[in-house]
């Protein structure tokens, strides 16, 4: 990861979180530590709790905790109520700044924690599904503190959402399920960064994909890229494989399971586990065999067909594979770093008198091109500049042609 | 003096300089061509030979005659297509490199674009009717046209005469009966002659390997054959590469629709079906294919198109593409049940893979030509449906040549280059090939693939000699067996 590799240097000599408390809420892997370490270097205390109780690396948690000082609360496969209570245990005694990633920590602040919320400056959440939770909050006057929408930046967008996601749901399947995609139909639910890159790298395996959309402007991009674009209703009798990439509930429904083929493969890359409606499918099933091979279970219909759910229906590319590749967590993680340090300059304690107003913030400009740029340095790219007459020229209406 | 003995026959000789100027950019596109061009003009092993081609008048086929002349041969052309000649090639090489249009010095070429059927087998006679009243001994074939002419009129001349045409025959039967029939009467007994004469044929295509195949079946082969088409150099790169290429160029020159978001049929998977699919996904269309052939219809399922009948997909689809090498494989009746404004266009090498005949005798149809080699076809409203119109390209015939320039030059130069090697092998090796249907042998197909190697900037990996043993080749090649499939 030498974006954040890079950005430790610079951290250490500059401290940016001096003295600060950071709670973070994040799937505990071998790339969320690079993060977490970066932060301790640029003098934050961290206080780590996993954002999904199935994607914790146990043996990452350990050795974060042991041999880099950061409090680690977190194991894989904890209930429901384990798994808040370890978010609660982050927060612990209060925090100055946050880290999210789905909205669970800044949710668990605004109502069981939040004898601690007036002490948070600040936050940045990384993925769609938290900000829309938090843009919902800011919308009803609930949220207490800026926050940076760190999910979606151009860069990002195309690093983490296209390719990284792309790439590595199309593992999860592969690793889960071992089933060849060429031939296949394939639908992929939603046709945002993270679907379209699915569907490209389903396409490329050699599927004919489907794509199902609500946002005719992207139906409309996805119908000129050659994908077929149909009602999922209409896409369930067809397909043998379903991702669902939408940020939404409900997407493949009781009605539509019950219209689709034996042997279909259902999986998730949303961030929540409510894409697939897992409990209607239950209701369909007359037996369910779980894990006939790690993390599919064969939902038996009674009727000569049995669906395979893969993940239980969360998020696919995290529970059967190995999440976004490092390079894709690199920019990721940088990005939020560089957020959060210049968060941390922006706010101020209790939210008096800072530059930022409380509510939902992009990620400046300017920080989404440094870590574009330290990425590319990285990869040894070389970029044009603009001379001071192509400048003038952008920045002037009186010249033409 | 009569237009049939003009020296050439080409629409505007005017255009020559223009015509110069493309095939000069041309042979730079072309290395293979000119390193054989280079290769063999010290010892010019065609020196002697009397070639008759009948392949696609273009630009680059002009550099493959001046090739075939720097290199010792005497030269006739004529186009195997009716549309498919570039005027302003085949004026340059009528004028040739040292003429001018009032002083042409080229060679003797009789095509232009949009012949008529009459005027096209009448060219391909002219071309294969040397002034001394002798005939070619070599062939150049495309599709087959002059190998055909040459054994028909053999095989009538033994049996006494021409026979009539049968009712229902096709257009183009009745006319080439005709012109035979004359032939025979103002020169009795000279495709006999000729056919005896000629010391082997060289083919493009696919269409006209079929028939050689044919032919050499049935025992009614004349003289030998080398299959071009086959070779790897050929088909996977002209046939896959080329048409990838120019059949966009040709649909976006005909009609200029935005082929993103559009439904495309493409009918037929084999190399060129391949190419067409690729090329019309690569513009975001949605491609369906239909196949006949269970390998290559998994073939395509595993590509991840959509397989289908084209009976599945006839009212919904917006373009369609035959690429198929047979007959009927679109219908009138099926062209009746299209959208409104559906593409219909054939990359396939002959006419007949689209039913025009049908489509013309259809009830009440009405056809508005919108520009060359662009045709609206309005069907009548019907009870239940309004009228509709469809967009034929190129009348049905390859749309890639018709509409837009065929292949680009590059992807020629490697059929080209096989070209030339095999017309040098039949000629100066004529013993090695009794009278049978041949293809290259592989060190030749490699040697075209390396002649094109360094324009792209590829570096080749040598093998060392205790790798060339361990997989039990030479290290100089050939690197595969004849059965690899590439």
């Amino acid at each position: 990861m030498p974006l954040l590799a890079g950005l430790m240097e610079r951290f250490a000599s500059q401290r940016p979180f001096s003295g600060l408390t950071i709670a973070a809420c994040l799937h505990i892997t071998a790339e969320t530590a690079m993060l977490v370490r970066l932060l301790r270097a640029g003098g934050a205390a961290v206080r780590l709790a996993a954002s999904n109780p199935l994607s914790t690396q146990d043996d990452i948690a350990a050795a974060l905790a042991e041999r880099y000082g950061i409090a680690v609360f977190a194991r894989a496969g904890v209930d429901r109520r384990g798994y808040y209570r370890h978010i609660e245990q982050a927060l612990g005694q209060g925090a100055d700044l946050i880290i999210d990633d789905g909205g669970d920590l800044v949710n668990t602040l605004h109502t069981t924690a939040s004898a601690v919320l007036p002490g948070v400056r600040g936050g940045c959440e990384s993925t769609t599904t938290g900000v829309i939770r938090l843009r919902r909050m800011a919308a009803e006057g609930a949220l207490a503190f800026p926050v940076i929408a760190a999910n979606d930046t151009p860069a990002k967008r195309l690093v983490e959402g296209m390719c990284g996601t792309g790439q590595s749901v199309i593992d999860g399947i592969l690793r889960a399920t071992n089933t060849l995609l060429a031939g296949k139909t394939v639908v992929v639910a939603g046709f945002g960064a993270s679907g379209r890159g699915v569907a490209e790298r389903a396409r490329g395996s050699g599927a004919q994909v489907i794509v199902t959309e609500i946002d005719p402007v992207r139906a409309l991009d996805a119908s000129l890229q050659g994908f077929r674009v149909l009602p999922m209703a209409q896409a369930a009798p067809l397909g043998e494989v379903f991702i669902t990439a939408t940020g939404s509930c409900d997407v493949i429904a009781a009605e539509h399971l019950a219209a689709m083929r034996d042997g279909a493969i259902l999986a998730n890359a949303g961030h929540f586990d409510v894409e697939i409606d897992v409990r209607a499918l239950a209701g369909l099933a007359a037996e369910v065999h779980r894990d006939v091979r790690p993390h599919v279970d064969a939902y038996d219909l009674g009727d000569g067909r049995t669906v395979l759910l893969l993940a239980e229906g969360r998020v696919v590319n995290l529970v059967a594979a190995e999440g976004h590749p490092p390079e894709v967590m690199d920019l990721a993680f940088g990005l939020e770093a560089l957020a959060l340090a210049w968060l941390a300059g922006a706010v101020s304690p209790a939210n008096t008198g800072g530059k930022l107003t409380v509510g939902v913030h992009e990620v400046p400009a300017d920080l989404d091109a440094e870590a574009a740029r330290l990425v590319l340095a990285t990869m040894g790219v070389s970029v044009d500049t603009l001379t001071a007459a192509q400048q003038a020229y952008r920045e002037s209406w009186r010249i033409g042609s | 003096m009569s237009a049939d003995q003009l020296p050439y026959q080409v629409a505007d000789l005017s255009l020559a300089a223009f015509g110069r100027k493309e095939i000069q950019l041309a042979e730079h596109e072309m290395p293979g061509l000119m390193a054989v061009r280079a290769e063999y003009a010290p010892s010019q092993p065609l020196r002697g030979a009397k070639i008759t081609g009948s392949l696609h008048m273009t630009v680059q086929t002009a550099v493959l005659i001046e090739t075939l002349v720097a290199i010792g041969a005497e030269v006739r052309w004529a186009s195997c297509n009716i549309f498919s000649t570039q005027d302003h090639a085949a004026a340059a090489v009528a004028v040739g490199p040292d003429g001018t249009p009032d002083d042409p010095k080229g060679i003797p070429v009789f095509a232009w674009k949009g012949e008529t059927l009459e005027e096209y087998w009448r060219c391909t006679e002219l071309a294969l009717s040397w002034p001394d009243g002798d005939g070619p001994n070599m062939l150049l074939d495309d599709g087959g046209d002059a190998t055909l002419f040459v054994h028909k009129g053999a095989e009538y001349e033994q049996a006494g005469g021409v026979p009539s045409p049968a009712p229902g025959d096709p257009e183009e039967w009745v006319i080439i009966l005709d012109r035979l029939r004359n032939s025979l009467a103002d020169h009795p007994g000279k495709w006999t002659r000729v056919a005896g004469c000629v010391k082997g044929v060289s083919e493009e295509t696919t269409t006209g390997v079929h028939r050689l195949y044919e032919m050499a079946r049935a025992g009614t082969l004349l003289f030998p054959a080398i299959n071009v088409n086959d070779s790897v150099t050929k088909s996977k790169f002209d046939n896959k590469y080329g048409c990838r290429h120019s059949l966009i160029d040709g649909i976006n020159r005909g009609t200029d629709v935005l082929i993103g978001g559009k439904v495309a049929v493409v009918c037929g998977y084999g190399d060129v079906g391949k190419g067409c699919s690729e090329s019309l996904r690569g513009q975001g269309a949605r491609v369906v294919v239909t196949e006949i052939d269970p390998i290559c219809a998994l073939q395509a399922a595993m590509d991840g198109y959509q397989v289908a009948t084209l009976e599945d997909m006839v009212s919904t689809a917006d373009i369609f593409v035959t690429a198929t090498g047979n007959r009927d494989v679109i219908t009138a009746d099926h062209m009746s049940r299209m959208k409104h404004q559906a593409i219909v266009g054939n990359i396939g090498h002959f006419d007949n893979e689209i039913d025009m005949a049908g489509l013309a005798a259809w009830p009440g149809i009405h056809r508005v030509n919108v520009k060359p080699q662009v045709d609206e076809w309005a069907f009548p409203a019907e009870e239940g449906r309004a009228g509709h119109a469809i967009i034929v390209l190129s009348e049905g015939r390859l749309l890639n040549l018709g509409n837009a320039t065929g292949h680009p030059s590059f992807v020629m130069s490697n059929s080209f280059t096989n070209q030339v090697i095999a017309q040098v092998e039949l000629f100066t090796r004529t013993g090695e090939y009794p009278v049978g249907v041949y293809t290259l042998p592989k060190h030749l197909d490699e040697k075209v693939a390396r002649l094109h190697l360094d324009a792209l900037g590829v570096r080749l990996t040598q093998l060392s000699k205790e790798q060339a043993d361990y997989i039990g080749v030479s290290v100089d090649g050939p690197y595969k067996p004849e059965t690899y499939r590439y």
